[in-house]
This record gives C-alpha cells, sequence and structure tokens, in this order.
C-alpha cells in the first residue's frame, strides 16, 4: 500500500499543512508585514483564517477513545505530492523571496494619479481632507483636496508640504524632478494604485527608485504631460525608514 | 443550449461506458498540461521582458512585486476560502437531505429566483460560495439552484449590498447591481433548468447527487450521522472542511498566480486607455474585473477609482461579472462542474453583464 494513501498519514499530512499555512499566517501578523500584502482592516480576517486552520487541523488528531469514531469518520478527498506542493507554494515563495510592500517596480504597470487628476467619487473622504490643515495631509488627502478645486495649481500655489513617500523615476520628469509616492490599497495589493506627488530637488537624481523619504517644501504652480498641476519645491528631503504601514487606506 | 451529449461509447458492443477513473484522470492530466503552458508562458514572457528592460535586478524586482501581489491576493482570500470550507462541513453533517428535498423548489424558474436570493441567507463571497454550491449539490440541490446562488451569491448578500452602499450611496451603481446580479445569475441558472446533472457535474459530485436524490441506498455515503454525539458530528464537519480547503485551495492558489502574472506583465494602461467608448470600456472593465480577482466584499471601493473616468456601464458591468467570474474562481468552478460547463459559466455571464452594461451606457440616464 502506497504510504500516501494510509488514512492516518493522510490525516498527519492535511493537519501538518494546515497547520504550516496557520504559522505562516501568524508570522506575517507578528513580524508586522501583513501591511504589505493587505489593507489594515482586514487583519482581523486573518486572525479568523489562524484560527479557523488550527481548528479544521485540529479535527484530524488521531482518536483514541473508540473504534466507533474512526468507522464515522470518514474523508473522501485524498491529498497528493502535486497538491501539496501546491498547497505549501505560498509559503514556500513567502520564505524564499523576503518580504517587500509594493515599489518603483509595480510603478510601470499600473495607473500612477498625479495629483490633481478630478474624481467626482470619495465626497467623504474630500471633506476631511479639505478640513486637514495643509501640513498634516498625506499624499492622498493632497490628491482629495486637489480634486475639489477646478484650478489647483493656482489655488493651492504658496501651501506648505510635508509627506512621506517613496521615490520614482519617471521618464517624462525633467532633470531635478521626481515622482514621491505611495500605494493606495482599498483591500489587498492587487488593487493597489498609486498617489504620486511631483517633487522638485536639486539632487532628485542622486535618490535611487523606492528610497523613501520625508519632503518638506512648498506648493507652485506646474505642469507634467501637458497638464497643469501643482508641484513640491522641496526645501528638504530627508531620508526616512519603511514607515510599520506602507500603504494608504482610502 | 445545455444539450446533453451522450458519452462517446466504445465501438465494442455492451462495453462498459467510459470508466469515472479514466475521466477523471484524463482531465488531470488536462489540468496539468494547462497549468504548465502557462507557467512556461509567464516565464518567457519575463524573460523576454527582462532581457529589454535591464538584467537580473529588474527580473528580481519583477519576481518581488509578482510574489508581493500572489500573497496579497491568497492571503486576503484564505480567510473567506476557511469561513466557506467550515460551513460547507457543518452542511454535510447537519442538513438533512430530506429537507433539501421538500423545500426547495425544483421547476427551473422557481428554483433559479430561489437561488439568486439564497445568499442573503448565506452571506459567501465568491471564493467561499464554492464549495458550499458543491456540498449542496451531494445532498441533492437542484441544479438551477445551485447555478444561480453560485453566481448571485457573491453580490446578493447582506456584507457585499452594506460595502457597496458604504462606497457608492443609494443611486444608479448600488441599485444596478443588485438588481443585474440576481437577474443574470437567474437567467444562467434558468438555462440549466433543462440540463441533466451528470452532463453538468464532475462525476464525484453526480455520484453523490444522484445517490441524495434517490434515497434508497443514500445511507452509505451520506455524512449525515443523525446519531452520534454532537463532538463527534462537529469533527466530522471541520474533517471534510479541512478537505474541502485542500481541494478548492489548489485551484485558489494556481488562481492567485496566474492574476499576479498578469498584473505584473500586463500594463493596466492598455486596458484604461479606453475608459469612454459605450462598448469598449464594458469589454475593458470586464477584462480588468477578470485579471484582478479581487474580492467581491471589496471590489466596490476598488470601481470607485474609476467612476470618475468610466462609463456607468462599464462600471457597473465590473461590479456585476467581477463577483460571479474571474481567473481564481472560474479555476474553482473545475472543482465542481465539468469542463464545458465551466466554459458556459464563464461566457453566459459575460456576454450577459456585457449587454447590460452596453445596454445602460446607450439608453440610462440616472
Amino acid at each position: 500500500m502506497n504510504m500516501l494513501s494510509r488514512p492516518r498519514f493522510q490525516n498527519a499530512l492535511k493537519a501538518l499543512a494546515l497547520l504550516a499555512l496557520a504559522v505562516f499566517l501568524y508570522t506575517r501578523l507578528a513580524g508586522g508585514v501583513l501591511f504589505f500584502y493587505i489593507n489594515q482592516r482586514f487583519v482581523a480576517y486573518t486572525i479568523f483564517a489562524i484560527v479557523g486552520l488550527v481548528m479544521v487541523a485540529l479535527s484530524y488528531r488521531p482518536t483514541s477513545r473508540q473504534d466507533k469514531a474512526d468507522d464515522a469518520l470518514h474523508s473522501h478527498y485524498r491529498l497528493g505530492w502535486a497538491g501539496l506542493a501546491i498547497v505549501m507554494a505560498p509559503i514556500a515563495l513567502g520564505l524564499l523571496v523576503p518580504p517587500q510592500p509594493l515599489g518603483a517596480a509595480a510603478m510601470q504597470n499600473r495607473e500612477i494619479n498625479v495629483a490633481s487628476q478630478t474624481r467626482s467619487a470619495l465626497p467623504a473622504a474630500v471633506r476631511a481632507a479639505a478640513q486637514k490643515g495643509a501640513a498634516e495631509r498625506n499624499l492622498l488627502d493632497w490628491l482629495h483636496a486637489f480634486s475639489t478645486s477646478p484650478n489647483p495649481a493656482q489655488e493651492f500655489a504658496g501651501q506648505p508640504v510635508d509627506v512621506i513617500g517613496f521615490v520614482y523615476h519617471d521618464e517624462r520628469l525633467g532633470e531635478n524632478e521626481m515622482l514621491v509616492n505611495r500605494f493606495v490599497v482599498s483591500c489587498c495589493v492587487a488593487d493597489a494604485s498609486a498617489v504620486s506627488m511631483i517633487v522638485r530637488w536639486p539632487d532628485a537624481a542622486s535618490l535611487p527608485n523606492d528610497a523613501w523619504v520625508q519632503v518638506k517644501g512648498v506648493l507652485q504652480p506646474g505642469e507634467f504631460n501637458g497638464r497643469a498641476l501643482p508641484i513640491v519645491v522641496a526645501q528638504e528631503v530627508i531620508p526616512t525608514a519603511l514607515p510599520n504601514q506602507p500603504y494608504l487606506y482610502p | 443550449m445545455i444539450v446533453e451529449r451522450p458519452k462517446a461509447s466504445s465501438p465494442i458492443e455492451g462495453s462498459p461506458p467510459l470508466p469515472v477513473d479514466a475521466s477523471d484522470r484524463r482531465m488531470r492530466l488536462m489540468r496539468w498540461g494547462l497549468t504548465l503552458l502557462v507557467a512556461v508562458g509567464a516565464v518567457v514572457a519575463i524573460f523576454s521582458d527582462a532581457l529589454r528592460g535591464g538584467g537580473a535586478p529588474y527580473l528580481y524586482q519583477r519576481i518581488q512585486t509578482f510574489v508581493t501581489i500572489f500573497l496579497g491576493i491568497f492571503i486576503e482570500a484564505v480567510p473567506f476560502l476557511i469561513a466557506g470550507s467550515i460551513v460547507s462541513g457543518l452542511i454535510a453533517v447537519f442538513v438533512d437531505q430530506a429537507a433539501i428535498d421538500r423545500y426547495l423548489p425544483k421547476a427551473a424558474l422557481p428554483a433559479a429566483l430561489v437561488g439568486g436570493g439564497m445568499g442573503m441567507v448565506f452571506p459567501v463571497c465568491e471564493c467561499g460560495v464554492v464549495p458550499v454550491v458543491r456540498r449542496l449539490y451531494e445532498k441533492g440541490l437542484p441544479l438551477s439552484i445551485g447555478v444561480a446562488f453560485l453566481l448571485a451569491a457573491p453580490v446578493v448578500n447582506p456584507i457585499v449590498i452594506l460595502s457597496t452602499y458604504s462606497a457608492f450611496g443609494w443611486g444608479p451603481v448600488f441599485v444596478g447591481r443588485i438588481v443585474f446580479s440576481f437577474l443574470i445569475a437567474a437567467v444562467v441558472g434558468f438555462l440549466f433548468g433543462r440540463a441533466r446533472p451528470e452532463a453538468v457535474l464532475r462525476p464525484a459530485v453526480c455520484q453523490l447527487h444522484h445517490d441524495a436524490s434517490h434515497p434508497v441506498h443514500s445511507h452509505d455515503h451520506s455524512h449525515h450521522l443523525p446519531n452520534a454525539p454532537v463532538g463527534l458530528r462537529l469533527r466530522q464537519a471541520f474533517n471534510l472542511a479541512g478537505d474541502d480547503f485542500f481541494d478548492m485551495a489548489r485551484y485558489l492558489i494556481l488562481g492567485s498566480m496566474l492574476a499576479a502574472g498578469m498584473q505584473t506583465l500586463v500594463p493596466q494602461s492598455t486596458l484604461l486607455a479606453i475608459g469612454q467608448g459605450s462598448v469598449i470600456s464594458v469589454l475593458a472593465m470586464q477584462a480588468l474585473a477578470f485579471v484582478l480577482s479581487v474580492c467581491s466584499t471589496v471590489d466596490a471601493f476598488l470601481a470607485l477609482a474609476f467612476a470618475g473616468t468610466f462609463t456607468t456601464g462599464s462600471v457597473l458591468a465590473f461590479l456585476v461579472f467581477g463577483p460571479m467570474v474571474d481567473i481564481k474562481s472560474s479555476l474553482m468552478f473545475l472543482g465542481v462542474f465539468q469542463r464545458r460547463i465551466v466554459v458556459y459559466l464563464i461566457t453566459l455571464p459575460m456576454l450577459l453583464s456585457l449587454l447590460m452594461g452596453v445596454w445602460w451606457n446607450l439608453n440610462v440616464r440616472w
């Protein structure tokens, strides 16, 4: 009899695989890297998943009490090597490739919402953003704020800016310019879209893609891709560590 | 539409029909072939991309992006899959087949309507609904109810209705999403009213379905165990939940990989450059919904990002079609239905929601 098809071995295998997935999810949670993958309001769901996986794994524990129970419990699904390999793939990939939030590499493939794009949606968030003081706005708040104005380039000129984001050098930008960006994640990184501001800074070229920076400066009317929009003229660009929550949540 | 085709009979007279094992094996071979093809294609695409784009560091960044998106979809979906599996296990053990037989309609039209509304009772998203439907089929659920439930439940359930409301508020998108999801699911379910289970379901599921509808020999396969102590019955339920989880997780993981691969390789701008045409925008948003494979509980927030630039009909199509069918769920369908039927289950909602989106763009001014 093939080892794989012995009921006891099957049960042990299934239990271990489920526990491995639970432990994997727990390490993401405990290591603080869960926010690289999903919106923070889904953390509770992940905790539920860990509990559920452990509960299901425990149901495969060997029965010692009565033979009758062994007869009554039966399962039809046989986990093969291929199935096991697929189920373990997330763990393998998660361990082989060190966790990293989406960054400059993902920018090339995604829509970039350079602040000033008009959006009719998100009324509540827009109102909240408009009430914030200029220096407290993050990149997403700025995007919302610009969307309320028919001519943001003029209206916001001279306002102070203090934002955090990662650097991305877009080909369409000038010599001393860079994009400073955050990804906005409503559910998981599959739906990430970037919000960006153009920053003018003499040493922009010295900052590599993906470097996290805090930018302090002043807004001035500018232009990108033929559209009028505000540009941050930086007074200070301070390298910072990766924030605990790399993404913004709408 | 769904015609039962007699199984290719063997030329030798009187020989038994194709054994279940053989067709299952062929199916598995086919699936592996397909997976391998996609994997090779992806590797070729990544490498050719890397050669153009700047060598090893670039390639590594791409792989990193792929892994992050893949794990994002997977970690997001696992809670819903395990929840669906546990519900499925509990149904297997605690729901009486006779009750399904007695209370649920068998005629195609009422069955399709009931199936379309059943999500209000079982609030599951598109990952959770598949194991639940399969289990209900094994309990003898009529085909129409199952198909309508499968397609409608990810939208027509309290959680998703609430999330859509909080994203869009009362308006055309909110109302349209719920009404059209229900209608399209009911129509597709209705079309399955005349189909024979053995032409639709996978052999393993069909066998139990058959036994359930002919209760004479049902006690052999039933997990119902009415006389066992509750603790044991619960354990049996969780055992079955684990089996379901493993079975479905394979499709979920392969589907998430495909979706992540597409997102890493296909620039979104190719799809989004076409936001305003009445027909093309609908097609683009359907393609986007299929590729992104985002859970239905939150896709409303995502659709919000397109509400300004895309036609309303196309946003609706995204919200109606996406939860019914996407890369990961259509792979998961393979665990319940025969391949040919999975093709119907993808194309019918696709065409119907396309029709809906285009009609909306041309005729509705809300």
